[in-house]
């Protein structure tokens, strides 16, 4: 062991600079408060010193990333570069690495930990829901327990298809070499990775009463754990806008020759609808979570009434970022969707035109419809019409999306393999959280099962229905690609079916408990509600056990099995199948022509099909 | 090894890169962060507006809440000067007067850093704190922010002039060494070529950008000052 290499740019210097960094901005954060400066008065609860630990704490892990020295070297008139770290061994993988494919991966494995931590938390309180009344959790722990579930879930699945796999595929499949920003896209993973920590601490801290959404006034008056949720959600929110800024400037500036508009892969329309959300919603959030920490350190009165604020603004603000968000959630999975099926129905997609415009006119209609969300806050009546009827225009272009997809497996000659039956399955749940949104949209049907676990069986119809289960397809689909081995098949289809069968056995009964009167966010329940509260929860821990089954699949496979998969596998036409498992590199030796759409699968289409035109050509080799 | 790749190639084949590439990733990037400043500041003005239609409890701006009308101008007329002369200083790169363009950057950072430090000082001076209504608390967190944005901005600036000023005998095209900024040991070879050529690609991404912000500043000073 080489002990020099501990000391370089990694991530122990980063977890030791962090730490210092903390500790640092907490002194820093006393100085500061007292009598000395009048409205910075200290009520015995400093949430300037937090706020300023978490802040010096995330520049001093960047800095030991080696973040810091790119920008300092630019201070001192050092001209531009591009790659850091790109051809070293494992170590790569502990630091600041700019390949694309490095930090797919990184993606992968890193928010893959925090869902599972968001996992174990719903696990707890599926065991606290066992009984009406309280029985370990007490309410506010209960609450916290919830929030951290929720706000995890949505800060980490926010990038959970585009951090791993667009920040991986997308580059390949335009022909490039690289993302047009690949610090940055270094960047938001680790931003994405010290906030998931950051929230984790809420529990030193007393935890927070909000939930995921953090309205206004518990937030104001919530104690020190509050913090931690509005860095976390800052941060990721700044890792979301770059994500996607990086994203859009990819397509636009680094495409291939012969790689037209019009010959994108559906799943990179997916990435650019979904991308131009996060990029101009995502500053919204960090602009409203800076009132929020101004409203707790500086005594502001943005969201506090009887400081002439308004609990109002916070709803409005955040919505206009939260609607957005939940199609940040769906559109990838749509993309998912559509890339997978062609090749698993052997036929080209079909209403390729329709399905971009059902994206982009998602992307556009998901800001016209926030105040869904205030239905029965109190916002004047004569808004509602308006909202419920944009929310409701919004299942057009989705429909487009379930056209094109039947359309698409019409007459296809279908193998069923996981990646498959995970997209298959998306139609399925989606299907079902679409039809039970229309509930919500409107207003009469709102006015009651709003704030039930109606609304939350739900999101979780279209965010875990939906989004997770694409997650999985890409799983099974593309990590042969990125690791060069196989997932073992046989334990994939064990965890589908305890999957699907167990998800929809927890999610389907808490519609109807919903219905029949559960409240969110409550820690005791009536009595009537004691029999089907116990069978979602023992739903719920099957639920939980078929990620056992994958966790367990998934690691026997890529770390001990090892089964050498070829180039391509699932017979694609697609150009990352083109290139060997794992994608070397440089990704190209020379950057390929594209010479039509990626999905020409036609007939008789066994593994190649001599008559369908050249997808992508190499250029000639030049003569040495 | 397939027709498109082979895992024995040589990481150099991925060397050198025409810094067109990086020029055109500028110009867009500076483009979508615009937009995405806009939606972060549009926060602040809907806010400023929500706040003001609903004033209920009739303490939206106490008499008292007046920060200086001159301050506030004179810092808004530093940003907008420094947009204006950062965009003749790209005038000046494009016509090969290097000399003339590095003199107004060095004006343009004046300009930047004296409209934070007008800030400062207004807030120093002003005779209201966070706690007086809604307008104040819109007030403080809008001109913070803004002037975060524009220390960015200074910072972007600043970069484009070091560069320029630290090569200013180094004859155009020629090569500068591997991996100067990066902390990438692995490389032997530059990852763009001649990268000195991006500094007016940078020039005009950033002088774009300043046009931007000061559009931005201009909004904030109508709507906190003028409305
Ligand atoms: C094992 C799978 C899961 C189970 C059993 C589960 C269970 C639950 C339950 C029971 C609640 C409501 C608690 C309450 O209001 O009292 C909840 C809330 C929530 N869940 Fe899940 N969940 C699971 C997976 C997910 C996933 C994958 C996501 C998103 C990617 C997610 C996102 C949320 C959100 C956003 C909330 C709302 C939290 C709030 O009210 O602020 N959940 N979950
Ligand atoms: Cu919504």
């Amino acid at each position: 062991m080489n002990f020099r290499r501990l000391l370089g740019y990694n991530l122990l210097t980063a977890f030791v600079l962090g730490i210092v960094g903390f500790y640092v901005g907490w002194w820093l954060g006393h100085q500061f408060s007292g009598p000395s400066i009048a409205y910075f008065a200290d009520t015995g609860q400093n949430d300037i010193a937090l706020f300023l630990a978490y802040l010096v704490g995330l520049i001093g892990f960047l800095s030991g990333l080696g973040f810091a020295s790119y920008p300092i070297q630019r201070l001192l008139g050092k001209p531009p570069s591009l790659r850091e770290k790109e051809t070293a061994g494992t170590g790569r993988y502990f630091t600041l690495c700019t390949d694309h494919k490095v930090v797919g991966m990184q993606y992968l494995i890193g928010i893959g930990a925090f869902i599972f931590v968001g996992g174990l938390n719903a696990m707890l309180i599926r065991f606290e829901l066992l009984s009406p009344t309280k029985q370990t959790f007490n309410a506010n722990n209960y609450l916290t327990i919830v929030g951290l579930h929720g706000t995890m879930m949505m800060g980490m699945m926010t990038s959970g298809i585009l951090g791993p796999f667009a920040n991986y595929f997308l580059p390949i499949m335009i022909g490039a070499r690289r993302m047009a920003f690949p610090r940055i896209e270094a960047l938001t993973f680790w931003l994405l990775m010290v906030a998931g920590v950051i929230l984790m601490t809420t529990v030193g801290y007393g935890g927070f009463p909000t939930g995921w959404t953090g309205y206004a006034p518990l937030n104001d008056q919530a104690n020190m754990g509050m913090d931690s949720y509005i860095v976390f959600f800052a941060l990721v929110g700044l890792s979301m806008s770059l994500l996607g800024l990086n994203m859009i400037a990819t397509v636009v500036t680094m495409r291939a020759p012969g790689m037209a508009w019009g010959r994108l892969p559906i799943f990179v329309w997916s990435v650019i609808a979904t991308s131009v959300l996060m990029l101009l919603a995502a500053p919204v959030l960090i602009s409203t979570l800076l009132m929020v920490a101004l409203d707790r350190t500086a005594q502001t009165g943005f969201f506090n009434a009887q400081a002439g604020g308004s609990p109002y603004l916070y709803q409005n603000l955040f919505w206009i970022f939260g609607h957005p968000e939940v199609y940040i959630l769906a559109l990838p999975g749509m993309g998912i969707l559509l890339e997978i099926l062609p090749v698993f129905a052997r036929k080209p997609l079909w209403g390729y035109r329709l399905a971009v415009t059902g994206m982009l006119g998602i992307s556009l209609l998901s800001w016209l419809v926030w105040q869904h969300h205030l239905f029965v806050s109190g916002i004047n009546a004569d808004l509602r019409p308006f909202y419920m009827l944009s929310t409701e225009l919004i299942s057009l272009p989705t429909g487009f999306i379930f056209i094109c997809a039947l359309g698409t497996l019409w007459q296809g000659r279908i193998r069923f393999t996981v990646p498959m039956l995970f997209a298959l399955a998306w139609l399925f749940n989606f299907l079902i959280g679409g039809l039970s949104g229309v509930f919500l949209s409107d207003v009469p049907s709102d006015v009651t099962t709003h704030g039930s676990f109606f609304s939350m069986a739900h999101f979780h119809y279209t965010i875990m229905g939906g989004l997770l289960f694409s997650f999985f397809a890409a799983i099974y689909f593309w990590v042969p690609k990125m690791t060069g081995y196989a997932i073992n098949e046989r334990f994939g289809k064990i965890h589908f079916w305890t999957m699907f069968i167990a998800f929809n056995s927890t999610f389907g009964p808490l519609l109807v408990i919903g219905f029949l009167g559960m409240p969110r966010r409550a820690v005791t329940y009536a009595g009537y509600l004691h029999g089907g509260n116990t069978w979602v929860s023992i739903s719920a821990f099957f639920l939980g056990g078929s990620m056992l089954v994958f966790v367990g699949n998934f690691v026997w496979s890529q770390v001990f099995a090892r089964v050498p998969v070829g180039a391509n596998p699932w017979a694609s036409k697609s150009i990352e199948w083109q290139l060997p498992s794992p994608v070397p590199v440089h990704n190209f030796d020379r950057i390929p022509t594209f010479g039509a759409d990626p999905y020409p699968y036609g007939d008789g289409d066994g593994a190649g099909d001599s008559t369908a035109p050249r997808v992508v050509t190499a250029p000639a080799r030049p003569r040495p | 090894m397939t027709e498109l790749a082979d895992h024995s190639t040589d990481y150099g084949v991925v060397a050198a890169e025409p810094p067109e590439v990086m020029a055109r990733n500028l110009r867009i990037g500076a483009h979508l962060w615009a937009s995405a400043s806009a939606f972060f500041f549009a926060a602040f003005l809907f806010a400023y507006f929500y706040l003001r239609a609903l004033d209920s409890t009739a303490v939206w701006r106490p008499k008292h809440v007046d920060p200086s009308l001159t301050l506030g101008t004179l810092a808004a007329v530093s940003l907008v000067a420094a947009a204006v002369l950062l965009r003749f200083a790209v005038a000046d790169h494009r016509a090969d007067r290097l000399n003339a363009w590095r003199f107004k950057g060095a004006i343009v950072l004046a300009l930047l850093l004296a409209g934070v430090v007008l800030q400062i000082v207004e807030w120093s001076t002003q005779s209201f704190g966070p706690t007086d209504g809604p307008y104040a608390s819109v007030y403080l967190g809008w001109t913070g922010l803004l002037s975060l944005f524009v220390v960015g901005l200074l910072y972007w600036v600043e970069t484009t002039l070091a560069t320029s000023f630290r090569y200013r005998n180094t004859r155009r095209g020629a090569p500068v060494p591997a991996g100067h900024a990066s902390g990438d040991g692995d490389r032997s070879d530059p990852d763009i070529e001649n990268p000195l050529s991006l500094i007016r690609s940078e020039l005009e991404a950033v002088s774009f950008y300043a046009t931007f912000l000061s559009g931005i500043g201009i909004v904030t000073w109508f709507v906190l000052y003028v409305l």
